[in-house]
Protein backbone atom coordinates (compact mmCIF):
# COMPACT_ATOMS: atom_id res chain seq x y z
CA UNK A 1 0.00 0.00 0.00
CA UNK A 2 1.24 3.47 -0.92
CA UNK A 3 1.53 5.98 1.57
CA UNK A 4 -1.11 8.43 1.18
CA UNK A 5 -0.87 10.61 4.00
CA UNK A 6 -0.27 14.48 3.17
CA UNK A 7 0.90 17.63 5.25
CA UNK A 8 -1.53 20.45 4.42
CA UNK A 9 -0.61 23.65 7.49
CA UNK A 10 1.09 21.43 10.04
CA UNK A 11 -2.10 18.94 10.02
CA UNK A 12 -1.07 15.33 8.84
CA UNK A 13 -3.98 14.14 6.99
CA UNK A 14 -4.18 10.07 6.59
CA UNK A 15 -4.96 10.48 3.15
CA UNK A 16 -5.58 13.40 1.04
CA UNK A 17 -9.27 13.05 0.84
CA UNK A 18 -12.02 15.07 2.42
CA UNK A 19 -15.75 15.15 2.56
CA UNK A 20 -16.83 18.73 1.82
CA UNK A 21 -18.84 21.61 3.78
CA UNK A 22 -22.46 21.18 3.71
CA UNK A 23 -22.76 17.48 1.98
CA UNK A 24 -21.72 15.59 5.28
CA UNK A 25 -23.94 17.47 7.66
CA UNK A 26 -22.38 17.23 10.49
CA UNK A 27 -20.87 13.40 10.22
CA UNK A 28 -23.65 11.74 12.03
CA UNK A 29 -25.84 11.42 8.62
CA UNK A 30 -23.08 10.43 6.47
CA UNK A 31 -21.61 7.82 8.74
CA UNK A 32 -24.48 4.48 8.53
CA UNK A 33 -23.57 5.16 4.47
CA UNK A 34 -19.73 5.77 4.52
CA UNK A 35 -16.52 4.97 7.07
CA UNK A 36 -15.53 7.85 8.24
CA UNK A 37 -12.01 6.25 9.31
CA UNK A 38 -11.00 5.64 6.00
CA UNK A 39 -11.33 9.55 4.87
CA UNK A 40 -8.61 12.16 5.25
CA UNK A 41 -11.36 14.37 6.99
CA UNK A 42 -14.57 16.19 7.08
CA UNK A 43 -15.45 19.55 6.81
CA UNK A 44 -18.74 20.17 8.92
CA UNK A 45 -21.57 22.22 7.44
CA UNK A 46 -21.09 25.94 7.99
CA UNK A 47 -21.86 27.35 11.04
CA UNK A 48 -22.79 31.29 11.80
CA UNK A 49 -23.35 32.57 15.17
CA UNK A 50 -27.25 32.67 15.99
CA UNK A 51 -29.37 29.33 14.36
CA UNK A 52 -30.10 30.18 11.21
CA UNK A 53 -33.39 28.79 8.98
CA UNK A 54 -32.52 28.74 5.88
CA UNK A 55 -33.65 29.97 2.46
CA UNK A 56 -37.44 29.38 1.26
CA UNK A 57 -37.74 26.15 -0.66
CA UNK A 58 -37.01 24.82 -3.04
CA UNK A 59 -33.50 24.84 -2.64
CA UNK A 60 -32.27 22.58 -4.92
CA UNK A 61 -32.72 21.52 -8.74
CA UNK A 62 -30.83 19.57 -10.83
CA UNK A 63 -28.86 20.66 -14.11
CA UNK A 64 -26.69 19.44 -17.07
CA UNK A 65 -24.40 17.72 -14.62
CA UNK A 66 -24.61 19.46 -11.63
CA UNK A 67 -26.89 20.94 -9.04
CA UNK A 68 -28.04 24.07 -8.36
CA UNK A 69 -28.69 24.60 -4.01
CA UNK A 70 -29.57 27.44 -2.40
CA UNK A 71 -29.94 25.76 1.38
CA UNK A 72 -28.91 29.52 2.67
CA UNK A 73 -26.95 28.20 5.71
CA UNK A 74 -29.41 26.28 7.91
CA UNK A 75 -27.58 25.86 10.99
CA UNK A 76 -28.44 25.36 15.02
CA UNK A 77 -25.98 28.19 15.37
CA UNK A 78 -22.51 28.33 17.47
CA UNK A 79 -23.58 27.21 20.51
CA UNK A 80 -25.97 24.72 19.54
CA UNK A 81 -23.56 22.68 17.18
CA UNK A 82 -21.08 23.11 20.49
CA UNK A 83 -23.80 21.59 22.50
CA UNK A 84 -25.49 19.22 19.93
CA UNK A 85 -22.98 18.42 16.95
CA UNK A 86 -19.71 18.61 18.44
CA UNK A 87 -19.75 15.56 21.03
CA UNK A 88 -20.34 13.02 18.36
CA UNK A 89 -17.64 15.08 15.55
CA UNK A 90 -14.85 15.08 18.14
CA UNK A 91 -15.37 10.97 18.67
CA UNK A 92 -14.84 10.09 14.86
CA UNK A 93 -11.96 8.75 14.05
CA UNK A 94 -11.03 11.60 11.36
CA UNK A 95 -9.73 14.81 11.02
CA UNK A 96 -12.39 17.12 11.59
CA UNK A 97 -12.51 21.04 9.95
CA UNK A 98 -15.07 23.06 11.01
CA UNK A 99 -16.58 25.88 8.54
CA UNK A 100 -17.71 29.03 9.76
CA UNK A 101 -19.04 31.95 8.72
CA UNK A 102 -20.61 35.61 9.98
CA UNK A 103 -22.37 39.03 9.07
CA UNK A 104 -19.27 40.89 10.49
CA UNK A 105 -14.81 40.19 10.25
CA UNK A 106 -15.50 40.77 14.15
CA UNK A 107 -17.89 37.93 14.59
CA UNK A 108 -16.00 35.49 12.60
CA UNK A 109 -12.98 36.61 15.04
CA UNK A 110 -15.59 36.04 18.69
CA UNK A 111 -16.32 32.51 16.57
CA UNK A 112 -13.10 31.58 16.20
CA UNK A 113 -12.22 32.04 19.74
CA UNK A 114 -14.87 30.31 20.85
CA UNK A 115 -14.29 27.47 19.30
CA UNK A 116 -10.33 27.62 20.28
CA UNK A 117 -11.96 26.14 23.31
CA UNK A 118 -12.78 23.07 22.10
CA UNK A 119 -10.02 20.49 21.65
CA UNK A 120 -9.58 18.01 18.97
CA UNK A 121 -10.51 20.48 15.66
CA UNK A 122 -8.03 19.79 12.96
CA UNK A 123 -8.41 23.45 11.77
CA UNK A 124 -10.87 26.34 10.42
CA UNK A 125 -12.12 26.76 7.75
CA UNK A 126 -13.86 29.92 6.76
CA UNK A 127 -16.47 30.49 4.30
CA UNK A 128 -16.38 33.53 2.95
CA UNK A 129 -17.93 32.15 -0.26
CA UNK A 130 -21.43 31.16 0.24
CA UNK A 131 -23.34 32.80 -2.85
CA UNK A 132 -26.76 32.22 -0.58
CA UNK A 133 -25.79 34.29 2.14
CA UNK A 134 -26.86 37.73 2.05
CA UNK A 135 -24.95 39.18 4.96
CA UNK A 136 -21.69 37.72 4.39
CA UNK A 137 -19.77 34.79 2.62
CA UNK A 138 -18.95 35.88 -0.91
CA UNK A 139 -20.00 39.01 -0.06
CA UNK A 140 -16.38 39.33 1.91
CA UNK A 141 -14.66 36.46 -0.65
CA UNK A 142 -15.33 39.11 -3.68
CA UNK A 143 -13.29 41.49 -2.07
CA UNK A 144 -9.06 41.30 -1.59
CA UNK A 145 -9.30 44.03 1.17
CA UNK A 146 -13.18 42.57 2.92
CA UNK A 147 -11.64 38.83 3.34
CA UNK A 148 -8.00 39.88 4.25
CA UNK A 149 -10.15 41.66 7.15
CA UNK A 150 -12.13 38.36 7.45
CA UNK A 151 -9.07 36.24 7.57
CA UNK A 152 -6.91 38.99 9.52
CA UNK A 153 -9.56 38.84 12.76
CA UNK A 154 -9.99 35.09 12.81
CA UNK A 155 -5.83 34.98 12.24
CA UNK A 156 -5.14 36.84 15.45
CA UNK A 157 -7.55 34.98 18.31
CA UNK A 158 -6.88 31.14 17.09
CA UNK A 159 -3.53 29.02 17.05
CA UNK A 160 -5.82 26.47 15.01
CA UNK A 161 -4.57 26.71 11.11
CA UNK A 162 -6.95 28.73 9.18
CA UNK A 163 -8.00 27.42 5.92
CA UNK A 164 -9.74 30.74 3.83
CA UNK A 165 -12.19 29.07 1.41
CA UNK A 166 -12.80 31.01 -1.89
CA UNK A 167 -15.83 31.96 -4.15
CA UNK A 168 -14.94 31.78 -7.96
CA UNK A 169 -17.24 34.48 -8.44
CA UNK A 170 -14.59 37.03 -9.00
CA UNK A 171 -12.85 38.79 -11.78
CA UNK A 172 -9.28 37.10 -10.29
CA UNK A 173 -9.27 34.29 -7.60
CA UNK A 174 -5.07 35.13 -7.63
CA UNK A 175 -5.41 38.58 -5.92
CA UNK A 176 -7.97 36.97 -3.29
CA UNK A 177 -5.75 34.08 -2.51
CA UNK A 178 -2.90 36.94 -2.13
CA UNK A 179 -4.61 38.83 0.53
CA UNK A 180 -5.93 36.09 2.51
CA UNK A 181 -2.19 34.88 2.69
CA UNK A 182 -0.66 38.39 3.75
CA UNK A 183 -3.72 38.21 5.94
CA UNK A 184 -2.54 34.88 7.75
CA UNK A 185 -3.91 32.06 6.62
CA UNK A 186 -2.65 29.09 6.77
CA UNK A 187 -4.49 26.95 3.64
CA UNK A 188 -6.56 27.84 1.05
CA UNK A 189 -9.63 25.48 -0.35
CA UNK A 190 -11.46 26.32 -3.90
CA UNK A 191 -13.72 26.48 -4.80
CA UNK A 192 -17.41 27.04 -3.26
CA UNK A 193 -19.86 27.16 -6.11
CA UNK A 194 -20.69 29.50 -8.91
CA UNK A 195 -24.02 31.53 -8.67
CA UNK A 196 -26.17 30.16 -11.12
CA UNK A 197 -30.50 29.86 -11.94
CA UNK A 198 -33.06 27.83 -14.05
CA UNK A 199 -36.24 28.85 -14.52
CA UNK A 200 -39.43 26.72 -14.64
CA UNK A 201 -40.76 27.43 -18.65
CA UNK A 202 -44.38 26.22 -17.58
CA UNK A 203 -44.75 28.33 -14.64
CA UNK A 204 -42.32 30.98 -15.88
CA UNK A 205 -40.73 31.60 -12.61
CA UNK A 206 -36.94 30.44 -11.34
CA UNK A 207 -36.91 27.04 -10.04
CA UNK A 208 -35.53 28.06 -6.49
CA UNK A 209 -37.28 30.19 -3.54
CA UNK A 210 -34.56 31.97 -3.86
CA UNK A 211 -33.79 32.82 -7.16
CA UNK A 212 -30.45 32.19 -7.34
CA UNK A 213 -27.99 29.58 -6.25
CA UNK A 214 -24.94 27.85 -5.97
CA UNK A 215 -23.83 25.63 -8.73
CA UNK A 216 -22.07 22.05 -8.66
CA UNK A 217 -20.96 18.68 -9.56
CA UNK A 218 -18.84 17.48 -12.28
CA UNK A 219 -20.30 20.33 -14.58
CA UNK A 220 -18.01 22.92 -12.65
CA UNK A 221 -14.39 20.88 -12.26
CA UNK A 222 -13.17 22.49 -15.16
CA UNK A 223 -13.18 25.72 -13.88
CA UNK A 224 -12.45 25.03 -10.58
CA UNK A 225 -9.19 22.81 -11.65
CA UNK A 226 -7.96 25.87 -13.79
CA UNK A 227 -8.44 28.05 -10.66
CA UNK A 228 -6.11 25.75 -8.76
CA UNK A 229 -3.68 25.65 -11.55
CA UNK A 230 -4.04 29.59 -10.97
CA UNK A 231 -3.80 30.12 -7.47
CA UNK A 232 -0.92 27.95 -7.13
CA UNK A 233 1.57 30.05 -8.98
CA UNK A 234 0.28 33.07 -6.95
CA UNK A 235 0.75 32.11 -3.80
CA UNK A 236 2.96 29.45 -1.65
CA UNK A 237 0.34 27.96 0.85
CA UNK A 238 -1.05 24.86 0.54
CA UNK A 239 -4.50 24.33 -1.45
CA UNK A 240 -7.63 21.91 -0.96
CA UNK A 241 -9.14 21.79 -4.42
CA UNK A 242 -12.78 21.06 -4.52
CA UNK A 243 -15.14 21.57 -7.67
CA UNK A 244 -16.74 18.45 -8.79
CA UNK A 245 -14.49 15.54 -7.97
CA UNK A 246 -16.48 12.25 -8.34
CA UNK A 247 -13.95 10.12 -9.14
CA UNK A 248 -10.28 9.36 -8.72
CA UNK A 249 -8.94 11.05 -11.70
CA UNK A 250 -10.63 14.07 -10.62
CA UNK A 251 -8.97 13.93 -7.46
CA UNK A 252 -5.85 13.06 -9.87
CA UNK A 253 -6.15 16.46 -11.68
CA UNK A 254 -6.05 18.36 -8.97
CA UNK A 255 -3.20 17.19 -7.12
CA UNK A 256 -1.47 17.28 -10.04
CA UNK A 257 -2.62 20.66 -10.65
CA UNK A 258 -1.11 21.41 -7.09
CA UNK A 259 -4.15 20.86 -4.20
CA UNK A 260 -2.19 19.27 -1.77
CA UNK A 261 -5.78 17.91 -0.42
CA UNK A 262 -8.61 17.64 -2.08
CA UNK A 263 -12.61 17.70 -1.19
CA UNK A 264 -15.49 15.58 -2.60
CA UNK A 265 -18.96 17.36 -2.17
CA UNK A 266 -21.73 16.72 -4.19
CA UNK A 267 -20.43 13.15 -5.79
CA UNK A 268 -21.71 12.04 -1.49
CA UNK A 269 -25.55 12.91 -2.84
CA UNK A 270 -25.43 10.42 -5.41
CA UNK A 271 -22.92 7.99 -4.50
CA UNK A 272 -22.37 8.53 -0.19
CA UNK A 273 -19.25 5.78 -0.47
CA UNK A 274 -17.84 8.61 -3.10
CA UNK A 275 -14.98 9.51 -0.97
CA UNK A 276 -13.85 6.03 0.63
CA UNK A 277 -14.14 4.69 -3.56
CA UNK A 278 -11.16 7.60 -4.51
CA UNK A 279 -9.41 6.66 -1.05
CA UNK A 280 -8.97 3.40 -2.50
CA UNK A 281 -8.38 4.55 -6.25
CA UNK A 282 -5.32 6.75 -5.43
CA UNK A 283 -4.04 3.73 -3.93
CA UNK A 284 -4.36 1.84 -6.82
CA UNK A 285 -2.70 4.42 -9.07
CA UNK A 286 0.44 4.90 -6.99
CA UNK A 287 0.48 1.09 -7.07
CA UNK A 288 0.19 1.20 -10.68
CA UNK A 289 2.24 4.06 -11.02
CA UNK A 290 5.63 2.86 -8.70
CA UNK A 291 4.23 6.11 -6.68
CA UNK A 292 5.83 5.34 -3.21
CA UNK A 293 4.20 8.92 -1.44
CA UNK A 294 1.01 10.16 -2.84
CA UNK A 295 2.34 13.49 -1.89
CA UNK A 296 5.12 13.70 -4.03
CA UNK A 297 3.24 13.87 -6.94
CA UNK A 298 1.31 17.47 -6.14
CA UNK A 299 1.40 20.17 -8.68
CA UNK A 300 3.64 17.92 -10.91
CA UNK A 301 2.12 18.57 -14.11
CA UNK A 302 4.21 21.18 -15.68
CA UNK A 303 4.33 22.81 -18.98
CA UNK B 1 -30.36 2.54 5.86
CA UNK B 2 -28.36 0.59 3.09
CA UNK B 3 -27.24 0.99 -0.42
CA UNK B 4 -27.64 -2.18 -2.16
CA UNK B 5 -27.43 -3.02 -5.53
CA UNK B 6 -30.82 -4.29 -6.64
CA UNK B 7 -31.48 -6.67 -9.24
CA UNK B 8 -34.25 -5.77 -12.15
CA UNK B 9 -37.02 -8.31 -11.53
CA UNK B 10 -39.38 -6.69 -13.88
CA UNK B 11 -40.05 -2.98 -15.08
CA UNK B 12 -43.36 -2.87 -17.30
CA UNK B 13 -45.91 0.23 -17.41
CA UNK B 14 -49.53 -0.75 -16.17
CA UNK B 15 -51.13 2.65 -16.76
CA UNK B 16 -50.64 5.42 -18.97
CA UNK B 17 -47.12 7.14 -17.87
CA UNK B 18 -47.10 5.05 -15.11
CA UNK B 19 -44.44 1.96 -14.64
CA UNK B 20 -43.96 -0.58 -12.28
CA UNK B 21 -40.72 -1.78 -11.05
CA UNK B 22 -39.96 -4.81 -8.83
CA UNK B 23 -36.20 -4.98 -7.28
CA UNK B 24 -34.78 -8.12 -5.68
CA UNK B 25 -33.00 -6.09 -2.75
CA UNK B 26 -33.22 -8.63 0.25
CA UNK B 27 -31.56 -6.25 2.98
CA UNK B 28 -33.66 -3.27 2.21
CA UNK B 29 -37.12 -5.00 1.75
CA UNK B 30 -36.28 -6.74 5.22
CA UNK B 31 -36.82 -3.16 6.95
CA UNK B 32 -39.10 -1.18 4.60
CA UNK B 33 -42.07 0.49 6.37
CA UNK B 34 -44.73 2.10 4.60
CA UNK B 35 -44.43 5.28 3.64
CA UNK B 36 -40.39 5.26 3.19
CA UNK B 37 -39.04 5.35 0.34
CA UNK B 38 -35.72 4.20 -2.02
CA UNK B 39 -33.30 5.88 -3.82
CA UNK B 40 -32.33 4.82 -7.01
CA UNK B 41 -29.28 5.40 -9.39
CA UNK B 42 -30.12 5.33 -12.89
CA UNK B 43 -27.25 5.85 -14.71
CA UNK B 44 -23.79 6.21 -13.89
CA UNK B 45 -22.63 10.11 -13.96
CA UNK B 46 -22.61 12.54 -14.90
CA UNK B 47 -26.05 13.07 -16.21
CA UNK B 48 -28.22 12.41 -14.98
CA UNK B 49 -26.30 13.30 -11.84
CA UNK B 50 -28.95 13.17 -8.59
CA UNK B 51 -30.67 9.61 -7.68
CA UNK B 52 -34.63 9.44 -7.99
CA UNK B 53 -36.23 9.03 -4.65
CA UNK B 54 -39.52 6.92 -4.80
CA UNK B 55 -42.11 5.94 -2.58
CA UNK B 56 -41.80 1.82 -1.75
CA UNK B 57 -45.34 0.37 -3.15
CA UNK B 58 -44.62 -2.75 -1.76
CA UNK B 59 -42.22 -4.85 0.29
CA UNK B 60 -41.81 -8.83 0.59
CA UNK B 61 -39.46 -9.27 3.36
CA UNK B 62 -39.89 -13.34 2.60
CA UNK B 63 -39.23 -12.56 -0.82
CA UNK B 64 -36.80 -10.16 -0.88
CA UNK B 65 -38.12 -7.80 -3.05
CA UNK B 66 -39.37 -4.47 -3.20
CA UNK B 67 -41.93 -2.80 -5.56
CA UNK B 68 -41.87 1.07 -6.89
CA UNK B 69 -44.28 2.67 -9.25
CA UNK B 70 -43.42 5.91 -11.00
CA UNK B 71 -44.36 8.32 -13.78
CA UNK B 72 -41.99 9.16 -16.69
CA UNK B 73 -42.00 13.08 -16.11
CA UNK B 74 -38.42 13.65 -16.32
CA UNK B 75 -34.89 12.22 -17.46
CA UNK B 76 -34.51 10.02 -15.05
CA UNK B 77 -37.88 8.72 -15.02
CA UNK B 78 -37.71 7.99 -18.73
CA UNK B 79 -34.60 6.20 -18.37
CA UNK B 80 -35.49 4.37 -15.55
CA UNK B 81 -38.53 2.93 -17.79
CA UNK B 82 -35.71 1.56 -20.27
CA UNK B 83 -34.26 -0.44 -17.63
CA UNK B 84 -34.43 -3.90 -18.60
CA UNK B 85 -34.72 -7.25 -16.35
CA UNK B 86 -31.74 -8.45 -14.74
CA UNK B 87 -29.28 -5.35 -14.77
CA UNK B 88 -29.24 -3.95 -10.70
CA UNK B 89 -29.11 -0.58 -10.20
CA UNK B 90 -27.59 1.24 -7.04
CA UNK B 91 -30.34 1.34 -4.47
CA UNK B 92 -30.28 3.29 -1.06
CA UNK B 93 -32.67 2.44 1.44
CA UNK B 94 -35.08 2.17 3.29
CA UNK B 95 -34.57 5.95 4.01
CA UNK B 96 -37.21 8.37 6.04
CA UNK B 97 -40.04 7.48 8.49
CA UNK B 98 -43.02 6.06 7.12
CA UNK B 99 -46.81 6.52 8.50
CA UNK B 100 -48.14 6.07 11.97
CA UNK B 101 -49.92 2.93 12.75
CA UNK B 102 -53.87 3.59 13.44
CA UNK B 103 -55.35 2.68 17.13
CA UNK B 104 -57.00 -1.22 17.02
CA UNK B 105 -60.62 -0.55 15.20
CA UNK B 106 -59.90 3.54 14.04
CA UNK B 107 -61.29 3.81 10.16
CA UNK B 108 -58.51 4.78 7.95
CA UNK B 109 -59.00 6.36 4.61
CA UNK B 110 -56.10 6.44 2.28
CA UNK B 111 -56.04 9.39 -0.11
CA UNK B 112 -54.15 9.23 -3.37
CA UNK B 113 -53.80 11.48 -6.10
CA UNK B 114 -52.14 10.47 -9.25
CA UNK B 115 -48.07 9.27 -8.72
CA UNK B 116 -49.59 9.63 -4.87
CA UNK B 117 -50.68 6.55 -4.25
CA UNK B 118 -48.01 3.88 -4.33
CA UNK B 119 -47.26 4.15 -0.26
CA UNK B 120 -51.07 4.20 0.42
CA UNK B 121 -50.87 0.94 -1.28
CA UNK B 122 -48.08 -0.79 0.83
CA UNK B 123 -49.90 0.91 3.88
CA UNK B 124 -53.13 -0.90 2.92
CA UNK B 125 -51.93 -3.74 2.39
CA UNK B 126 -49.72 -3.72 5.28
CA UNK B 127 -52.97 -2.90 7.45
CA UNK B 128 -54.60 -6.18 5.78
CA UNK B 129 -51.65 -7.97 7.12
CA UNK B 130 -52.46 -6.94 10.45
CA UNK B 131 -56.00 -7.42 10.34
CA UNK B 132 -57.12 -4.16 10.38
CA UNK B 133 -60.07 -4.32 8.03
CA UNK B 134 -61.68 -0.72 8.50
CA UNK B 135 -59.48 0.91 5.21
CA UNK B 136 -60.77 2.77 2.43
CA UNK B 137 -58.88 3.92 -0.22
CA UNK B 138 -60.14 7.20 -2.25
CA UNK B 139 -57.64 7.10 -5.64
CA UNK B 140 -58.09 10.52 -7.67
CA UNK B 141 -56.48 10.83 -11.20
CA UNK B 142 -56.84 13.14 -14.08
CA UNK B 143 -58.81 10.34 -16.59
CA UNK B 144 -59.33 6.78 -16.13
CA UNK B 145 -56.29 5.87 -18.65
CA UNK B 146 -54.48 7.46 -15.79
CA UNK B 147 -55.49 4.98 -12.94
CA UNK B 148 -53.44 2.26 -11.92
CA UNK B 149 -54.83 -0.86 -12.20
CA UNK B 150 -57.86 -1.94 -10.50
CA UNK B 151 -56.50 -5.27 -8.85
CA UNK B 152 -53.42 -2.98 -7.77
CA UNK B 153 -55.96 -0.49 -5.96
CA UNK B 154 -58.09 -3.56 -4.70
CA UNK B 155 -55.13 -5.20 -2.84
CA UNK B 156 -54.61 -2.08 -1.06
CA UNK B 157 -58.68 -1.65 0.71
CA UNK B 158 -61.70 -3.43 0.81
CA UNK B 159 -63.24 -0.40 -0.44
CA UNK B 160 -61.94 1.27 -3.18
CA UNK B 161 -63.24 4.70 -4.70
CA UNK B 162 -62.25 6.62 -7.63
CA UNK B 163 -62.58 9.82 -9.08
CA UNK B 164 -61.01 12.00 -12.59
CA UNK B 165 -61.05 15.42 -13.12
CA UNK B 166 -62.55 14.70 -16.73
CA UNK B 167 -65.44 12.33 -15.52
CA UNK B 168 -63.86 9.07 -17.23
CA UNK B 169 -63.90 6.74 -14.13
CA UNK B 170 -65.53 7.10 -11.19
CA UNK B 171 -66.95 10.70 -9.07
CA UNK B 172 -66.57 13.34 -11.75
CA UNK B 173 -64.30 15.59 -9.75
CA UNK B 174 -61.67 15.80 -7.24
CA UNK B 175 -60.73 12.71 -4.12
CA UNK B 176 -61.79 15.69 -1.95
CA UNK B 177 -65.21 15.38 -2.77
CA UNK B 178 -65.10 11.98 -1.60
CA UNK B 179 -62.77 12.69 1.70
CA UNK B 180 -65.81 14.47 2.79
CA UNK B 181 -68.62 12.17 2.65
CA UNK B 182 -66.18 9.48 4.32
CA UNK B 183 -65.14 11.89 7.10
CA UNK B 184 -69.11 12.44 7.44
CA UNK B 185 -69.33 8.92 8.22
CA UNK B 186 -66.22 8.65 10.35
CA UNK B 187 -64.80 11.37 11.63
CA UNK B 188 -62.98 9.89 13.92
CA UNK B 189 -61.01 8.10 11.27
CA UNK B 190 -57.43 8.58 10.49
CA UNK B 191 -56.48 10.10 6.59
CA UNK B 192 -53.69 9.14 5.23
CA UNK B 193 -52.97 11.25 2.04
CA UNK B 194 -49.70 11.22 -0.72
CA UNK B 195 -50.44 13.43 -3.66
CA UNK B 196 -50.18 17.03 -5.05
CA UNK B 197 -49.18 19.49 -2.62
CA UNK B 198 -52.73 21.14 -3.61
CA UNK B 199 -54.84 18.11 -2.82
CA UNK B 200 -52.58 17.66 0.28
CA UNK B 201 -53.00 21.11 1.28
CA UNK B 202 -56.82 20.76 0.61
CA UNK B 203 -57.12 17.26 2.47
CA UNK B 204 -55.24 18.10 5.46
CA UNK B 205 -57.60 21.71 5.69
CA UNK B 206 -60.51 19.04 5.63
CA UNK B 207 -59.30 17.13 8.20
CA UNK B 208 -58.74 20.03 10.47
CA UNK B 209 -62.41 21.17 10.48
CA UNK B 210 -63.70 17.53 10.50
CA UNK B 211 -60.99 17.38 13.38
CA UNK B 212 -59.50 13.59 12.04
CA UNK B 213 -56.14 12.98 12.44
CA UNK B 214 -54.28 13.78 9.18
CA UNK B 215 -50.44 12.50 7.81
CA UNK B 216 -49.56 13.27 4.69
CA UNK B 217 -46.49 12.01 3.02
CA UNK B 218 -44.59 14.97 1.36
CA UNK B 219 -42.18 15.82 -2.20
CA UNK B 220 -39.53 18.08 -2.44
CA UNK B 221 -36.49 18.07 -4.67
CA UNK B 222 -34.16 16.32 -3.15
CA UNK B 223 -30.07 16.01 -3.46
CA UNK B 224 -29.06 13.16 -1.37
CA UNK B 225 -32.02 11.75 0.12
CA UNK B 226 -30.40 11.08 4.03
CA UNK B 227 -30.32 14.35 5.70
CA UNK B 228 -26.60 16.10 4.51
CA UNK B 229 -27.97 18.74 1.84
CA UNK B 230 -30.97 19.92 3.98
CA UNK B 231 -32.53 20.63 0.33
CA UNK B 232 -35.84 19.13 0.74
CA UNK B 233 -37.35 20.98 3.35
CA UNK B 234 -40.61 21.96 4.25
CA UNK B 235 -42.08 25.05 6.19
CA UNK B 236 -43.09 23.70 9.67
CA UNK B 237 -46.67 25.16 11.04
CA UNK B 238 -44.57 27.00 14.08
CA UNK B 239 -41.20 27.17 14.91
CA UNK B 240 -40.70 25.13 18.43
CA UNK B 241 -37.33 25.79 19.06
CA UNK B 242 -36.03 29.00 16.85
CA UNK B 243 -35.33 29.24 13.70
CA UNK B 244 -33.34 26.52 12.78
CA UNK B 245 -36.76 24.23 13.35
CA UNK B 246 -38.87 26.46 11.13
CA UNK B 247 -37.43 24.07 8.05
CA UNK B 248 -38.40 20.31 8.39
CA UNK B 249 -36.41 18.02 5.94
CA UNK B 250 -38.60 15.76 4.08
CA UNK B 251 -35.92 13.10 3.87
CA UNK B 252 -35.50 12.47 7.81
CA UNK B 253 -38.21 14.13 9.87
CA UNK B 254 -40.32 13.18 7.04
CA UNK B 255 -41.96 12.24 4.24
CA UNK B 256 -44.51 10.98 6.46
CA UNK B 257 -45.20 14.25 8.57
CA UNK B 258 -48.31 15.08 10.95
CA UNK B 259 -50.16 17.86 8.66
CA UNK B 260 -50.51 20.13 11.85
CA UNK B 261 -47.10 20.48 11.87
CA UNK B 262 -46.69 21.37 8.75
CA UNK B 263 -47.28 25.08 7.57
CA UNK B 264 -50.06 25.02 4.24
CA UNK B 265 -49.92 27.85 1.99
CA UNK B 266 -53.40 29.08 2.30
CA UNK B 267 -52.44 29.04 6.32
Amino acid sequence: MADLGVQFAGIHFRNPVLLASGTCGYGKELQPLADLSRVGGLVSKTITPEPRAGNRPPRIVETPAGMLNSIGLQNPGLEGFIRDQWPFLSGLDTRVVVNIAAPTAEQHGEMAARLEALSGIAALEVNISSPNMKDGGMLFGCNPAAAAEVIGAVRRVTRLPVIAKLTPNVTDIATVARAVEEAGADGISLINTLLGMAIDVERRRPVLGNITGGLSGPAIKPVALAMVWKVRRAVKLPLMGLGGISTTADALEFILAGATAVQVGTATFFNPGAAVEITQGLDAYCQRHGVGRLASLVGVAQV
Amino acid sequence: MLDEQAGVIDNRPVAEGFYQLRLAAPAIAAQAKPGQFASLRVSGQPAPLLRIPLSFAAADPQGGTIELLYETRGPKSSLLSRVQIQQTLPCLGPLGRGFGRPAPGQKVVLVGGGIGLPPLLFLGDWLRQRGHAEVALLAGARSAAKHLPGDLLRAAAPQVRLATDDGSLGHAGFVTDLLDEELAAAPGALVCACGPHGMMAAVAARCRRAGAACQVSLEEYMACGFGVCVGCVVEAAVETAGPYSRYRKVCVDGPVFDAAQVRWEED
